[in-house]
């Protein structure tokens, strides 16, 4: 027998896989444990076979950057193995993500607790961006929770290298409600700054529990950004208006964010205002956040195991909880959805003043 | 401290690893010389000794008179193709960091397989494909074959499984062409007259040479772009590794000397073997590949036959057995009989029932 062949089987038999847990369309999730130690782990079983291509894009992606990074922070990829055709990916188990937490309406969360899940999101995004890598499809729904309380950055299907300058990338990358304006506006240069806007927009909808900017369509959601943070100026944003797919969409004024985050402390405040800058040469980079006065000030980030978490395990029935079916179902959800397949609209963040609307318009 | 204009600090938030050294080309593709020619050896008598068992099996008495390949003739091939995949690249007027991924590709595969099994013609063609995926750069395969005479959609696909897994599904290669862009750069922030961008693209010929050589496999990709510049240009490359030294020298290990030493190995190296190795040379080890292939991976031979039987003949046994008990279950209470313990750790993977629709 091939050497290679050889060395697969030795891979796979360390492992089992139990039950199915998810269904994509282009992988299988399943639970299962380390053979050796009985610790759980989570397969992800990708077809291969019947693809027309070959290996898939994202699977390539995902494998090629996971492989290459390890840090507390993002999500840990133990082995890979092919049986067949399908490609098999051993990752750590991580029980929820934080679109459920931030979901379960039973849980209440402290600043401090804020500040720890920001703070291990930025440790997990600067060491990506420190090994020159772009995420590109951040969202709570991407960001795992361990049982310990760990947060763990996942999904590499969208990832990429830093381009070189002068070298052109695809503007059709991050869910919408997470997409900086210059991607909107046809950006094919672009860097760590867009990741850094949605990790300001997860910090906005940390503190209010419902997403920041959301809206229905690419056109619409220019729209929500610009009443939310005010229409970008030449001076605040330059050259904006000669991005390749700009449109107008009208002046708004730009409401103080103290308006909305009514009990957020002027720290935070300043930190989400450098995450949500329009300039992405100006927005904060992952590093230099980490070292904004936010995270030195108190309260101190709450310790990862203390973190609020959804209290029964997944299995449990919830008979008493109405929030219990759905919370269980998107429990047991990976990250095999794309925000088009989730069919319930979630309510916009911010009230829409129309009236004002109507009367700035020219 | 906020100013989120301020250029990154030159100082690491975490006194951590260099970067290269938490890569899987650092931890899982460095050998030392003698290590390398160790692993090619054991790899190629595994070869040779499980195909003369096969030819035997296919014909007994016939391995006797073979003149199977030694581990230099095999490298002598694959360097050939390797040289191959320039204008084929070309062809596709791919991005240089496909042509160099793919080249990875091609001598990694080689540290895993024989070309007694896989002949580098079909690998390499595959490897580009891959590499084109793996960089970004994607192209579409019925383009990609129809690009090469005489290839069609499946001679690609059929060994992209195989050389992912050669390759331990470690995708990410550090090239020396960027090591020395980097260095490039850093010599314009040094003081002194004006570069002359001519040694840049001397120095990158000689990146160039050096990936038809083992040395990726051995140094480091900033050890060799200082390597080729310095057989450019030994000023440039003596000021731009003076300047990494730290003032007093005292802490650390890195001497000036010791870099010259290493640099020195490489360029021989890249003297000895930069070139591509000229078709008469490979001629007679690929005229004798074709009696020394491994007969099991031939399509149409008879121990190829009797594999396949086999093959198909397990897979029968399986679905009879499916059939079975699906009928036994539809025979007997339609709500079952009692449930047999579960088994964890018996899981057959190749079991792929639970998603066959």
């Amino acid at each position: 027998m091939d050497e290679v062949v050889k060395a697969n089987a030795e891979r796979q038999k360390r492992w089992t896989k139990e039950k199915k847990v998810g269904e994509g369309t282009y992988a299988l999730v399943f639970l299962g444990v380390e053979v050796s130690t009985g610790k759980k782990i989570a397969i992800k079983k990708i077809k291969v076979g019947e693809l027309k291509e070959g290996l898939d894009m994202s699977a390539i992606r995902e494998v090629k950057y996971l492989r290459e990074l390890q840090h507390p922070n993002i999500v840990g990829l133990l082995d890979v193995f092919s049986s067949k055709t399908k490609l098999n990916l051993v990752l750590e188990f991580l029980e929820s993500d934080l679109e459920v937490v931030i979901k379960d309406r039973s849980l209440v969360f402290l600043p401090a607790d804020i500040k720890s899940w920001m703070s291990m999101t930025l440790r997990g995004l600067e060491f990506c961006h420190r090994n020159h890598i772009l995420h590109r499809d951040l969202k709570p729904n991407n960001l795992l929770i361990a049982s310990d309380g760990q947060l763990k950055i996942a999904d590499f299907g969208l990832a990429r290298d830093f381009a070189d300058p002068g070298y052109k990338m695809t503007c059709q990358v991050i869910t919408r409600w997470y997409r900086p304006p210059e991607l909107f506006f046809g950006s094919r240069y672009y860097g760590s700054a867009v990741d850094i806007w949605s990790v300001g927009c997860i910090f906005a909808e940390l503190m209010l529990r419902i997403p920041y900017m959301a809206a229905m369509t690419d056109v619409d959601q220019i729209k929500v950004i610009f009443t939310a943070l005010g229409t970008p100026t030449e001076e605040e944003w330059p050259g904006h208006t000669k991005l390749p797919t700009y449109v107008s969409v009208g002046q708004f004024p730009k409401p103080a964010l103290r308006e909305l985050f009514t009990a957020a402390s002027a720290d935070s405040l300043n930190l989400l205002s450098k995450f949500l800058t329009f300039e992405p040469r100006k927005r904060i980079s992952a590093r230099d956040a980490l070292l904004h006065a936010y995270f030195d000030a108190l309260p101190y980030p709450t310790h990862p195991s203390k973190l609020p978490r959804c209290s029964k395990p997944a299995e449990e029935p919830e008979a008493d909880d109405k929030e219990g079916g759905k919370g269980k179902n998107n429990r047991l959800k990976r990250k095999l959805m794309s925000p088009e397949d989730d069919a319930k609209i979630r309510p916009v963040a911010r009230k829409l003043d129309f009236g004002k609307l109507a009367a700035n318009s020219p | 401290m906020n100013s989120a204009a301020t250029p990154v600090p030159s100082h690491d938030i975490s006194t951590k690893i260099p970067l290269y050294e938490a890569s899987t080309q650092f931890k899982h593709w460095r050998h030392s010389p003698e290590g390398l020619s160790r692993v090619r050896q054991s790899q190629n008598e595994v070869a040779v000794a499980a195909i003369r068992n096969n030819l035997e099996a296919n014909e007994p008495g016939s391995s006797a008179d073979v003149a199977f390949l030694t581990a230099d003739e095999e490298v002598l091939l694959v360097r050939l193709y390797i040289a191959k995949i320039t204008p084929l690249c070309a062809n596709f007027r791919f991005p240089e960091e496909v042509e160099a991924t793919a080249m990875t590709y091609l001598k990694r595969f080689y540290l895993k397989n024989t070309v007694m099994d896989w002949h580098p013609k079909n690998v390499m063609l595959t490897a580009v494909f891959l590499a084109a995926k793996t960089t970004n750069n994607l192209i579409s395969l019925e383009v990609y074959a129809k690009g090469i005479p005489g290839t069609m959609p499946h001679n690609v696909l059929d060994l992209e499984f195989l050389v992912a897994q050669s390759l331990g599904f470690e995708f990410a290669v550090w090239h020396a062409h960027r090591a020395l862009w980097g260095i490039w750069l850093d010599l314009q922030n040094l003081p002194g007259g004006t570069l002359d961008s001519a040694a840049y693209d001397a120095a990158m010929s000689e990146i160039r040479a050096s990936r038809l050589t083992d040395v990726e496999l051995i140094y480091t990709p900033s050890q060799i772009a200082l390597a080729c510049l310095s057989l450019v240009s030994p000023a440039l490359s003596q000021q731009w590794a003076a300047s990494k030294l730290t003032p007093n020298g005292s802490e650390t290990s890195l001497s000036l000397a010791a870099v010259q030493g290493v640099i020195g190995d490489i360029q021989k190296i890249i003297k000895a073997n930069g070139a591509p190795p000229s078709v008469e040379a490979v001629r007679d080890v690929d005229r004798r590949l074709r009696l020394c292939q491994n007969p099991e991976k031939i399509v149409g031979s008879k121990l190829y036959l009797a594999k396949q039987a086999e093959a198909e003949r397990k897979a029968e046994e399986k679905r009879n057995k499916k059939a079975e008990s699906v009928r036994k279950t539809m025979e007997g209470d339609p709500f079952g009989s009692t449930l047999p313990p579960s088994k964890p750790g018996l899981v057959d993977y190749d079991d792929d029932d639970d998603d066959e629709d």
